[in-house]
């Protein structure tokens, strides 16, 4: 029991990274804006993230500045596709390149030293110590009840339950259709583009600021490319990616465990799990069940640029 | 009163298309020198040490024509496979794994060098193949994105051949941390260090350039990759020529590992792509797709890289080049789309 309620709780601290990303990229993708720089946005709230606290010890200040910086990654970003309306899946690339080159010569100074305040386990009175769930649940820092609860939830009911969600997810189908029925296009990406980088940062700083407290060059290690594809098993849905992310951090933390455990596995093959585990999931879905397709098809209007002269 | 109008053509003219892809290169080059001067390092000194450290001796050169190797041949390999409209954003993995079946026939078969290289190369090729092989079956049978999937695999290629050369095939001597004992055959010398791997790539190059322009399967191959719908419609079968042109992807990747394996490094170790697949992504883009052009921009990007080892000597990171590459793809995307626009001067006389 003692295991599997280690897992669990590892699953959580493990899936947070993934599920804030995801939820980011939902935000982009679903006003049809494919956003690859996730794994270089990660990166950089990473870096800025541990960069922050060394030099003022506060982690919130840390996450803020990591959020900041996202945003304005992806306003440059959002500037590149949405305004000038270059190449989607080029300029994603380029902000993969460019920020993990840039948090990796920036973060050189304190790469490998551990960061010195990071976000604390929070004690709930009771629930907490409960048997089997309170370590499961209910012991884990603040941020982790943000990105499985209250963000995903939000975000929800922001979508499916109101008039701008319905108008945001109009821009992602049909931004035609979108702007004749006077919705500005170009806004609405810009904005939640933006808004999603900055949520893909935030995931960053939630890396090392409380998964592995330290920055180091392969700190990220392809998660941020693990959040796009779990953006398309997930449907495009924010509940469904969090979700999804928390099965990829049960994933990562069976390997955790193994490794732990001296499972006479190399620790190497256990780290292949989770990219084989995408892999899996983007595929045997859409082969065994085809209605599937059709249910969590992507937004209609997806990487192509609009053009209003041109409908 | 409208002096001036811009129009987008559904088209860009190629002229006007790589004067915006040479001013990219500049612009990006100009940021990072001013990042450069930002962070109190002179740009100027830096820039004629790269010179000066890749031109000015033929230790350089060798180098510089070492780095070419893999950029040419991942070049190639995602250039082809935009060809046909597919990403391969995996050329990483297909390298590494194409290196580790060549090292396995290196360190298991044995046999006179002249049936052991050929042998390898084919084990390369056949391994980065392989490596393509479910991304390419996932595009073609189930119409899942080949952009996540192939670089998911990049991650597995690597961390297989890191468990090899730490685990099962490290060096039996002792002497070596995180590597197999050296390679009992290499491919022989051209020039000083410079194997056969460069000179191979340039003629792949040609020959994909011949194929692509001249033969029917070429000519197919680019009507598929521009629209694919009217392919189908005039017979043309679009699945069987994404699945060959995918796995012909790996294979040049594959081969391009066995070079490196064989040739420049002479042992497998972790870490030994470097990076490349990923820019020989920006390799093909800057190039356009077109094979020859990939010989130009695999040379620049080699002047780019082999520069990054001089700024590690300044105190920054291989990892500075990668951000350079960054920037140019950003500034050539947006090139690219700028260059679709034409500036229209409306002849009407205000009254």
């Amino acid at each position: 029991m003692d295991i599997i309620a280690g897992l669990i709780q590892t699953a959580f601290l493990a899936g947070g990274v993934l599920a804030l990303a995801a939820l980011g990229e939902v935000l982009a993708e679903r006003v049809g804006v494919v956003n690859l720089g996730v794994e270089g946005l990660i990166a950089l709230g990473a870096m800025s993230a541990v960069a922050t606290v060394v030099s003022t010890g506060s982690a919130w200040l840390g996450l803020f500045v990591a959020l900041f910086v996202g945003f304005c990654s992806g306003m440059i970003f959002a500037t590149a596709t949405v305004i000038i309306r270059a190449n989607q899946i080029l300029c994603g690339l380029a902000l993969t390149y460019i920020g993990t080159g840039m948090a990796a010569t920036i973060g050189k100074p304190f790469s490998g030293s551990p960061v010195p305040v990071t976000f604390e386990d929070l004690h709930i009175p009771l629930l907490s110590d409960l048997p089997f769930f309170g370590r499961a649940f209910f012991s884990h820092n603040i941020l982790v009840y943000v990105i499985f609860l209250a963000l995903p939830l939000a975000l929800h009911y922001m979508m499916f339950y109101t008039r701008h969600g319905l108008n945001m997810r109009a821009v992602g189908e049909n931004p035609a259709a979108a702007d004749a029925a006077g919705i500005s296009v170009m806004k609405m990406r810009f904005w939640y583009t933006s808004l999603g980088s900055a949520l893909a940062a935030g995931a960053g700083a939630y890396l090392t600021l409380s998964f592995v407290p330290s920055w180091s060059e392969g700190v990220v290690a392809g998660r941020g490319w693990i959040a796009v594809a779990l953006v398309i098993f997930a449907g495009f849905r924010p509940i469904n990616a969090v979700l999804a992310g928390l099965l990829f951090g049960f994933v990562t933390a069976l390997g955790f465990t193994g490794q732990a455990r001296n499972w006479p596995i190399a620790s190497s093959i256990l780290s292949m799990l989770p990219y084989l585990g995408t892999m899996a999931l983007m595929i045997l879905p859409v082969i065994t069940w085809q209605r599937m397709r059709r249910l969590m098809a992507a937004p209609e209007g997806i990487t192509a640029p609009y053009y209003r002269d041109q409908r | 009163m409208n002096l001036i109008r811009l129009q987008r053509m559904p088209i860009a003219t190629p002229r006007v298309a790589f004067a915006f892809r040479v001013a990219s290169v500049l612009l990006a080059l100009f940021t990072t020198a001013i990042a450069l001067s930002i962070s109190g390092r002179s740009p100027v000194a830096l820039g004629a040490k790269v010179i000066s450290a890749t031109f000015g001796s033929s230790f350089g050169l060798e180098d510089l024509a070492l780095l070419f190797s893999p950029l040419v041949y991942c070049g190639l390999s995602v250039a082809v496979a935009l060809r046909i409209g597919a990403w391969n954003i995996g050329a990483e993995g297909q390298f590494n794994f194409g290196a580790f079946c060549a090292t396995g026939v290196a360190l298991f078969v044995q046999g006179p060098t002249w049936v052991i290289l050929p042998l390898m190369a084919l084990a390369g090729m056949v391994g980065g193949a392989l490596w393509i092989l479910i991304p390419t079956l996932a595009r073609a049978y189930a119409d899942v994105s080949e952009l996540i999937t192939t670089l998911l695999m990049n991650f597995v290629a690597i961390l297989l051949v890191y468990w090899v050369a730490t685990g099962p095939w490290l060096d039996p001597s002792g002497m070596a941390l995180a590597t197999t004992s050296r390679l009992p055959v290499s491919v022989p010398a051209l020039w000083g260090i410079v194997h056969w791997g460069p000179l191979v790539g340039i003629f792949l190059a040609i020959a994909l350039a011949l194929f692509v322009t001249y033969t029917r399967w070429g000519y197919e191959v680019r009507i598929a990759g521009a629209n694919p719908g009217a392919a189908r419609y005039a017979g043309m079968p679009v699945k069987t020529q994404l699945i060959g042109i995918m796995l012909l992807s790996g294979a040049i990747a594959g081969l391009g590992g066995m070079m490196e394996v064989a040739g420049t490094v002479g042992r497998l170790q972790g870490g030994i792509s470097n990076n490349y697949g990923y820019i020989g992504i920006m390799v093909a883009v800057l190039a356009r797709a077109a094979p020859i052009g990939v010989l130009a921009t695999a040379f620049f990007m080699a002047v780019l890289l082999n520069g990054g080892i001089v700024l590690q000597s300044q105190g920054l990171t291989t990892h500075t080049v990668l951000a350079v590459t960054g920037l140019i793809l950003l500034y050539a995307a947006i090139g690219d789309e700028m260059a679709h626009y034409k500036i229209l001067h409306p002849k009407v006389k205000d009254i």
